[in-house]
């Protein structure tokens, strides 16, 4: 029997640019701005948290920064570390606020103790 | 094939005509005239109509031979050899046939040598012609199931290639090991002198690994738990308590929770001397913690997990495998294993693209387990999502499918034994094995590899459609 490997080729490739664009998360809009944490992190100072629109992102804390990339993914902000560390933050209100689970162990929630929660201060980024 | 056959002439049958013998029968379309295997009793002169000729394997798997039309003629050979129907016969169109007994045909070769020499020169022809198609059938099907170490070592290379190059790009690249080259200045203290200075509360131990880890068991008293991959975030709170914290900055600080994979302990000591705290050491055996300190413990929890979505539901599939096997023209069906490579291409692809951004992840899920070597987990984490890839492309596209199927295979059978040791070992951990979620790591998901196992090992033993073999691409099975 014939076949028609273009229309062989152009099945398969929507299929991988299917996969390919699953993999890629949902809109960051909703998300993007600056957060600054309710309480004080490590006793002194706030956090502030910057979320940009392009999937970069700034953690900030006594002045020292550190870069990550950020994705969102069934509704909540996953927040991938360069050390591999993957940390989850649970939108609420609207995304006006956001609770970060800080184990790095993927909890679908915010454990009451290892939980810090952010409120916006501006959005867009 | 184009027919050939033409029916014996008036001169060929000595003045007997074919006509005049038989009993003319119309068959509708679809109706089947022979059947395989059945005794003969006729022999077929087509009037008018299509007819398809055609073998059928227990199975199912019909082969076409050939089709027949107007002025062609069938069903000579079994009344020659008194052999059973070697091919069924099906009319295509409505037909118009003349059907000569047995009896009838054996008088006509009797009286007339010319349609006997006929027919054995036909039936001559005909096993020439066999017997060239069995043997390209047979190179091709020799070619077909052909293994060789190049089909492995393409694979396997390409995954190789494509992740180390693919590293050089990539905004979140890994080292190839971990603290490759690194001047490793990080004083090592004996247990028993470690065991002391906690007796005399003269050092403070943290705890570096993953904070699962840490809550299933750690040494009791440990001042701080820093997982090495939130040191960026998480130092200025270990900074503010170590100040807050009455002479713990005159104290040694002594770091544990490497393992065999990765040494978090060494790296966070070396981070922690970067920032500037000079009393900074590592225990010598640093697996040894465990038999020497007193400890805090809590029974093991399923670690957090999060569902793998699609993919997670997909997986569900290769458990059907285990009904399906059960059923033999199933088992062996060239069908399933298409359907096979299909599914487990598909989950295959979907599991590595989730990982190939971001192999640090996967190294990391890959220390949890506790198997590999730390020079090994990086390399691991960069090839074996593009291995995932390739043999997933290689088996939805039909390329070296029997290779790719033992590839697959080898993955599988790695996971499972990873899967077990962790459930054997109370790991605090998920599966890992779609990048960034996870699965919990229980004997279903054990199950579900096995699954996936069987597949491979049904396309192994019976894949042959859809495939794209050096013999060019087959869509079915080729038409004789």
């Amino acid at each position: 029997m014939k076949i028609n490997f273009l229309k062989l080729g152009t099945i398969l490739g929507l299929i991988i640019f299917g996969l390919v664009l699953w993999g890629c998360g949902e809109s960051r809009s909703p998300f993007a701005g600056t957060y600054r944490s309710v309480e004080t992190f490590a006793g002194k100072n706030y956090v502030e948290l910057d979320l940009k629109e392009d999937g970069k992102g700034t953690w900030t804390v006594a002045g020292k920064s550190t870069d990550f990339t950020w994705v969102v993914n069934d509704g909540k902000v996953w927040i991938y570390t360069k050390s591999g560390a993957i940390l989850i933050a649970t939108p609420t209100e609207g995304g006006k606020v956001l609770s970060l689970d800080m184990t790095g162990d993927w909890h679908p929630g915010c454990p009451p103790n290892a939980c810090t929660t952010f409120k916006r201060v501006q959005t867009g980024g | 094939m184009e027919d050939k056959r033409k029916p014996p002439s008036a001169e060929e049958t000595g003045g007997l005509k074919l006509c005049e013998l038989g009993q003319e029968v119309v068959i509708s379309a679809g109706s089947r005239v022979v059947s395989q295997g059945e005794t003969p009793e006729f022999f077929y002169v087509i009037q008018s109509g299509r007819l398809r000729v055609f073998r059928e394997t227990a199975d199912g798997i019909q082969t076409n031979l050939t089709e027949l039309g107007a002025g062609a003629y069938f069903g000579e050979v079994a009344l020659v050899t008194g052999q059973p129907r070697s091919a069924s016969v099906e009319a295509l169109t409505e037909a118009r046939l003349i059907k000569v007994s047995q009896v009838e045909f054996d008088r006509l070769l009797d009286q007339n040598p010319k349609l006997a020499r006929h027919i054995i020169n036909q039936l001559a022809t005909w096993l020439v012609t066999g017997d060239s198609r069995l043997e390209k059938e047979v190179v091709h099907q020799v070619k077909l199931r052909q293994i060789s170490w190049f089909d492995y070592a393409l694979m396997i290379g390409l995954s190789i290639a494509l992740g180390l190059v693919f590293n050089i790009y990539n905004d979140n690249k890994i080292p190839l090991i971990y603290g490759w080259g690194e001047k490793d200045n990080i004083p090592e203290i004996s247990l028993q002198q470690a065991r002391e200075d906690y007796q005399k509360n003269q050092a403070i131990f943290v705890d570096a690994r993953k904070s699962a880890f840490y809550d299933q068991k750690h040494i009791k008293g440990t001042f701080f738990n820093l997982p090495l991959i939130l040191t960026d975030m998480m130092y200025p709170m270990f900074q503010f308590t170590l100040e807050q914290t009455p002479g713990a900055k005159d104290k040694t600080i002594i770091v544990y929770g490497g393992s065999f994979s990765r040494r978090f302990d060494v790296e966070l000591a070396r981070f922690l001397k970067n920032k500037g705290l000079e009393k900074v050491a590592v225990l010598k055996d640093y697996s040894g913690w465990e038999n020497a300190f007193p400890l805090e413990e809590k029974p093991p929890k399923e670690a957090a997990s999060i569902s793998l979505g699609l993919a997670g539901l997909l997986e569900w599939l290769p458990l059907s495998i285990f009904v399906l096997i059960l059923i033999p023209p199933i088992r062996r069906s060239p069908y399933l294993s298409a359907a096979c490579r299909l599914l487990l291409g598909v989950i295959f692809i979907a599991f590595a693209l989730s990982k190939i951004l971001r192999p640090a992840v996967f190294a990391l899920n890959t220390v949890d387990y506790g198997m590999m070597p730390a020079w090994g987990v990086n390399l691991w984490a960069l090839a074996l999502p593009w291995a995932e890839l390739v043999v997933g492309l290689f088996l939805v596209l039909g390329i070296r499918t029997r290779a790719a199927a033992t590839l697959i295979g080898a993955m599988e059978v790695t996971f499972i034994i990873g899967l077990v040791w962790a459930i054997l070992h109370h790991l605090p951990i998920n599966c890992g094995c779609v990048g960034e979620v996870g699965e919990p790591v229980n004997w279903l998901k054990v199950l579900k590899n096995t699954g996936a196992l069987v597949m491979t090992i049904q396309i192994f033993l019976y894949d042959r459609f859809f495939v794209l073999d050096r013999g060019g691409f087959i869509l079915r099975d080729r038409k004789i």
